[in-house]
């Protein structure tokens, strides 16, 4: 049932309020209790966005960890556990876990913050010393806070079910004898406040407005300096592992970087664009391993699920395989992030953004309003992208998909990077019909990297003599299913890309990015 | 949400201090449990100190002027509800009798709870009855107590007799023995004859003194004696019960 709140102020003190109402209701059970709370939430904060609390209470002689809607307070579960949970799989209640799994996906929950609990607990019985309410008054520290930055105190009153006459003349008495006022803020949102945290996901807001009148150089800043700002944001989450995103969107952020770097032309000197495509580049390399082995552990259910129950157990060396060489990678990827040759590019790269113009014939985009530069690039992306998904034939070799699947992340990238300059439902439109091609031609890279890969990897643990035949049979199982899906994902590729560059699409497009003359070679 | 009747057409028999502390446990992992006394004795009722007294009583629910929702009472205990008995319920067999598909009428007062528990666990009264038949009717799993005598394995064989007849699946009935005194000759033997056409849980309930203490403290065991060897078996039970329904552990 959604408890009521009231807040106390400093100036009345939590254990006066606790009295009158003791006196108040002489049949009443009383217990005192100091709870350590822990409140956890994803890196990206998806608990707080979909509107849900969670977290732990630690009181010494139990842990449990409490699920809460924020906006009503109305505790949707709480469940002892002898741990912290990380992942939502760790959680042992089957619709707790199955809501959790829905907000968090693959996220990890860490700790958004934390508060010590002093709890004066008052259960309100009747003559079967059955509890009819209760009540806890509580006051809070906040471990790092000094005495000004206190939060007051608030009564929490918590309805039996069954008892609603109970609730309302206890209800009156404190609104209208105790005089407390009902507060809706949720208790975390009043602490992130002290401690000066913002609730909101350290990713690239792509829907952000770059102004009309910014030249290029300016608007390259802004996203630039965003996608740093990313990176830098996930880099402490990668480095200790925390959870498979922080790569991930760590990586993101860097592909979207080099993405803009090549794609904006004659905005960088060249001796300095050439250094950081090739540092970049390298940022990319060294990732690489870490990140592709995480794909594999991540599908790795899905593996087994691939494989008949009587093979899975054989699967096992390969899980084990995987793990050992992701700790292996994940060491090398940190020394990576530790090296001068790292320090030195985001050194440099941030110094390069706090530039305020570039005065050299080498970079005369600089100068030119962003809008005219991003819509001539897109505009040439767009035509590269009709040209190449036209030219692809079912006998195509799988590297024209590939190519094509590059070129289509490039064109992705500078119509998000760049929406603000176009009417924003038809923006919409479009990136949506292109993510569809898109997911196509992803699909069909991971299959065909995938059989290469595993292929590869059998290989590998038969060179480390750490693998039986059973192993290797069941790898080859996988590897014929992955050869069946990459065939009916390429069959598919053709009608996608029909809807992609249907008349109508290319019309949309026209029409959105005002080029009506300029489209040669398109199929409509 | 699983529904689970304690049943046994003897009383006495441990019905409602089975119901009370396997709720009690189930709510205790997280899982929103529900108890329906539905004995007229009110015994689980008196468990959890709540009057058992239900507006417009059994009448008033199966006829729709009240809701079963309306009626739910909370316990002392995190996650556990309870919905009282109410003396009425002595005539429900009666005002059953005037419904179509009069055997089912437990199950659909029950349906709309069905996001809202993890757990119902129907109390049971002692007899071969209307109410009886709903129950058997409303149940995934009907769990039957049974003292290791000859003459409650005959009570055990007319339980299955009677479920067969109105049609009831015999995987739903986990027989387990209760009130087990091993320094009894006779329970020793009958605990080491194997069941036969039923399925019997491994785990059997001790007779111990904290079980009748609970209508003394008028809480469930392991409130009270959570170390006690009984509560160890109610444990016990409440897991090889879980593992049966074969569900994701304290959820569905």
């Amino acid at each position: 049932m959604r408890r009521i709140q009231f807040a106390i102020k400093h100036n009345i003190g939590t254990k006066y309020i606790f009295e009158l109402l003791a006196k108040e209701y002489p049949r009443n059970e009383k217990h005192q209790v100091r709870i350590h709370r822990q409140y956890l939430d994803s890196f990206d904060w998806r608990m707080h966005q979909n509107s849900y609390v969670c977290g732990t209470d630690d009181n010494d002689a139990v842990k449990n960890f409490f699920l809460e809607k924020s906006e009503t307070g109305e505790c949707v579960y709480t469940l002892p556990l002898s741990e912290t949970p990380k992942f939502s799989q760790d959680i042992p209640h089957a619709k707790c876990r199955r809501l959790l799994e829905g907000i968090l996906e693959i996220r990890a929950l860490i700790g958004a913050a934390s508060v010590t609990i002093r709890q004066r607990q008052l259960l309100i019985l009747d003559n079967q010393h059955k509890t009819l309410i209760r009540l806890h008054v509580e006051s809070y520290t906040i471990p790092g806070c000094t005495g000004l930055q206190a939060i007051p105190g608030r009564l929490m009153v918590f309805p039996v079910r069954g008892y609603k006459k109970v609730l309302h003349g206890v209800v009156q008495y404190i609104s209208e004898q105790l005089r407390l006022s009902p507060v809706e803020t949720n208790l975390l949102d009043e602490i992130l406040v002290v401690i000066g945290k913002v609730p909101a996901p350290a990713a690239l807001d792509v829907t952000k407005k770059l102004s009309g009148s910014l030249n290029t150089w300016q608007a390259a800043q802004i996203l630039f300096s965003d996608l740093l700002n990313v990176m830098q944001a996930n880099e402490q989450g990668l480095r200790d592992a925390i959870d498979t995103e922080f790569l991930h969107d760590y990586r993101v952020a860097l592909r979207r970087t080099r993405s803009l770097l090549t794609q904006i032309k004659h905005l960088f000197p060249s001796k300095e664009l050439e250094y950081f495509k090739q540092e970049f580049y390298w940022l990319g390399l060294i990732t690489s391993p870490t990140r592709d082995l995480d794909v594999y552990l991540l599908k790795f259910d899905n593996y087994d699920k691939v494989l008949p129950v009587a093979l899975r157990d054989d699967l096992v060396p390969f899980r084990q395989f995987l793990r050992r060489h992701w700790k292996a990678e994940h060491t090398r990827l940190c020394e990576a992030l530790n090296s001068k040759r790292y320090r030195k590019l985001i050194r440099e790269w941030k110094r390069i953004l706090q530039r305020r113009s570039i005065q050299s014939p080498q970079t005369f985009n600089a100068k030119n309003p962003a809008k005219q530069v991003a819509n001539q690039r897109i505009l040439k992306l767009y035509r590269k992208v009709l040209k190449e998904g036209g030219a692809i034939a079912p006998e195509s070799p799988d590297e024209d998909l590939h190519e094509l699947r590059k070129t289509c992340k490039k064109f992705r990238y500078l119509m998000e990077f760049f929406q603000s300059y176009y009417p924003s439902d038809q923006i919409k439109r479009l990136i949506k019909n292109l993510k569809m091609l898109q997911d196509n031609l992803g699909d069909f890279q991971d299959l065909c990297v995938q059989t290469q890969q595993l292929s590869d990897f059998a290989q590998q643990m038969q060179d480390e003599g750490l693998v039986d035949t059973k192993t290797i049979m069941a790898m080859g199982v996988l590897v014929q299913n992955l050869v069946t899906r990459k065939e009916t994902v390429r069959r598919h590729f053709s009608e996608r890309f029909k809807e992609f560059s249907s008349a109508e699409r290319v019309m949309e497009f026209k029409t959105a990015f005002s080029c009506a003359n300029t489209l040669e070679g398109a199929p409509a | 949400m699983k529904i689970i009747a304690c049943y046994n057409i003897k009383g006495g028999i441990g019905k409602t201090a089975t119901t009370v502390n396997l709720a009690y446990l189930a709510s205790q992992e997280g899982a929103k449990t529900l108890v329906w006394d539905l004995d007229p004795q009110g015994a689980a009722s008196f468990y959890f100190r709540i009057k058992p007294k239900v507006k417009k009583g059994g009448k008033g629910l199966l006829t729709g002027k009240k809701e079963l929702d309306d009626v739910i009472k909370g316990t002392d205990f995190e996650n556990l509800d309870l919905v009282p008995a109410d003396f009425s319920y002595r005539n429900l067999d009666l005002e059953l009798d005037d419904f179509k598909n009069a055997d089912k009428q437990i199950r659909k007062l029950l349906k709309p709870l069905r996001q809202e528990y993890d757990y119902v666990f129907l109390d049971c009264p002692p007899s071969v009855s209307l109410v009886s038949e709903n129950i058997l009717v409303a149940a995934d799993i009907i769990m039957v107590p049974t003292i290791p005598t000859t003459l409650s394995l005959r009570t055990l064989d007319q339980i299955i007799e009677f479920c067969k007849k109105i049609g009831i699946a015999q995987s739903k009935i986990l027989m387990f023995f209760s009130m087990v005194d091993i320094r009894k000759k006779l329970h020793k033997e009958i605990l080491e004859i194997p069941a036969k056409n039923i399925k019997a849980l491994k785990t059997s309930i001790p007779y111990a003194s904290d079980v009748e203490k609970m209508g003394l403290h008028r809480q469930p065991a392991p409130v009270f004696a959570s170390q006690s060897r009984s509560v160890k078996a109610y444990q016990a039970l409440w897991h090889e019960t879980k593992r049966y329904m074969a569900e994701d552990v304290r959820g569905e």
